[in-house]
C-alpha cells in the first residue's frame, strides 16, 4: 500500500495521449470531442461541456462534465461558426 | 455546473440497495486492498477466471479491445497481452482511486507490451466512445455493481463490432439452493472476516445483497439477447460459484 502510495505521486505528472482523444466521444451526445491543450480537457462542442484530464487519464463520467460559458469558449474559426449558427 | 440526464427505465432494473455515487464511494475505498484481497479470498483463483474471461472473447492479435469496470486492471493486462503492441487496450472505470492504481500498475510492468493500454474515467452507463468501435469488450465483477444491467449491455452493444463478443465475469447468482448456501457461508464466514482484518467489513457485507440482486445466468442471457445481441450463452464456473456470460453481437 505504501508502495502504491509512491508510485502515484511518481505518475502524477504523466500528460495525456493526444490520439486517445481521436477515439473518445462525448458520453451525453456521442459526438466527437476536441482535446484543448490550453485547458488541458475534451471539449464536447455539441453540447458546449468540457470535460476534465487528470493525470493523463480522461474523466468522461457525464457528471464530470462543466458547461461552457460563452466568454471561456475558444476564439477559433470552428468556435465562431457554432456561435454564428446558433444565433441565426 | 454537472450535467445530468435521466436514465432509461428498464424492468430488469432492480431498486438497488445503493446509489452509484455510494458504489464508486465504496469502490474508492477498497482500492488500496482489492488486489490482495482478490487473491487471499479466492486462493488465486480468480486469476484462472479471468484468464478463461478474456479467452472467451476470441480477441486477436492487432484487434481493440475494452475493459469495462476495470479497476485495478486485471483483465486489461491479459487482454493487453492477447492483443500485442499493434492492438490497443481501452480500461474504464469511475472509479479514479481504482484507476490510478491500475495506471501505476502499468508503470512498474517491465514488460513493454502494457504500453498499448489507455485508462479513462468513465461511466459503463453512458460510454464514451462510438458505435462499433471494439472487437472484444470483458467485463469482470462490474455487471452486478451498475444500477442499470439493461443499460450497461445496451451501450456494450453500440460500442462493439458486428460479429464480436462480450465476456462478463461475475459471482454466479445460482438456482440451485446448495450453492448459494455455500456462496454465503463463505461471504459470512471467510470474505466477511478477512475483510474485517482490513477495516472492510461493510464494504463486503454489500456482497451478498448484492448476488441476491443480480440476475441468474438464464435471465443474463435473455437480457442480452433482448438487447440484441444474435448469441447468449452463460458459463457457471468454479462450482457454479462464478459465472461467465459470452455474448455476440
Amino acid at each position: 500500500m505504501v508502495r502504491a502510495s509512491l508510485m502515484l505521486l511518481k505518475d502524477a505528472g504523466r500528460g495525456f495521449c493526444n490520439s486517445l482523444s481521436q477515439m473518445l466521444v462525448c458520453p451525453l451526445s456521442k459526438q466527437p470531442l476536441r482535446y484543448s491543450e490550453e485547458t488541458n480537457s475534451l471539449i464536447s462542442d455539441a453540447i458546449g461541456v468540457s470535460f476534465p484530464i487528470k493525470d493523463g487519464i480522461p474523466c468522461l463520467v457525464p457528471m464530470d462534465g462543466k458547461i461552457i460559458e460563452a466568454d471561456d469558449m475558444p476564439k477559433t474559426d470552428d468556435a465562431a461558426d457554432l456561435s454564428s449558427k446558433n444565433n441565426q | 455546473m454537472a450535467v445530468c440526464i435521466p436514465l432509461p427505465s428498464c424492468r430488469f432494473r432492480h431498486r438497488p440497495v445503493r446509489s452509484s455515487l455510494e458504489r464508486q464511494e465504496l469502490f474508492g475505498r477498497i482500492a488500496p486492498v482489492y488486489d490482495n484481497l482478490n487473491d487471499l479470498l479466492s486462493l488465486g483463483q480468480h486469476r484462472i477466471w479471468k484468464r478463461m474471461t478474456v479467452s472467451w472473447t476470441g480477441v486477436k492479435m492487432g484487434e481493440c479491445a475494452l475493459d469495462l469496470c476495470c479497476g485495478s486492471g486485471d483483465l486489461a493486462f491479459l487482454l493487453s497481452e492477447k492483443v500485442g503492441s499493434n492492438g490497443k487496450v481501452t480500461g474504464l472505470d469511475f472509479s479514479k482511486e481504482q484507476l490510478s492504481i491500475a495506471s501505476c500498475r502499468q508503470g512498474l510492468a517491465p514488460n513493454a507490451c502494457y504500453n498499448n493500454i489507455e485508462w479513462v474515467e468513465g461511466d459503463a452507463l453512458e460510454l464514451p466512445f462510438s458505435d462499433g468501435y471494439f472487437d472484444a469488450i470483458t467485463m469482470g465483477y462490474g455487471l452486478r455493481n451498475v444500477v442499470d444491467k439493461e443499460r450497461a449491455m445496451q451501450e456494450m452493444f453500440r460500442v462493439l463490432k458486428p460479429g464480436s463478443r462480450v465476456s462478463v465475469l461475475d459471482f454466479n447468482k445460482s438456482t440451485q439452493p446448495f450453492t448459494n448456501l455455500i456462496q454465503e457461508w463463505m461471504i459470512d464466514n471467510v470474505v466477511v472476516p478477512v475483510a474485517t482484518g482490513y477495516g472492510l467489513a461493510k464494504e463486503y457485507e454489500y456482497l451478498k445483497s448484492s448476488i441476491k440482486e443480480f440476475l441468474t445466468g438464464k435471465e443474463l442471457e435473455r437480457l442480452a439477447l433482448q438487447v440484441g445481441f444474435s448469441n447468449a450463452r452463460h458459463y457457471e464456473i468454479s462450482g457454479g460459484l462464478m459465472g461467465n456470460l459470452v455474448a455476440t453481437r
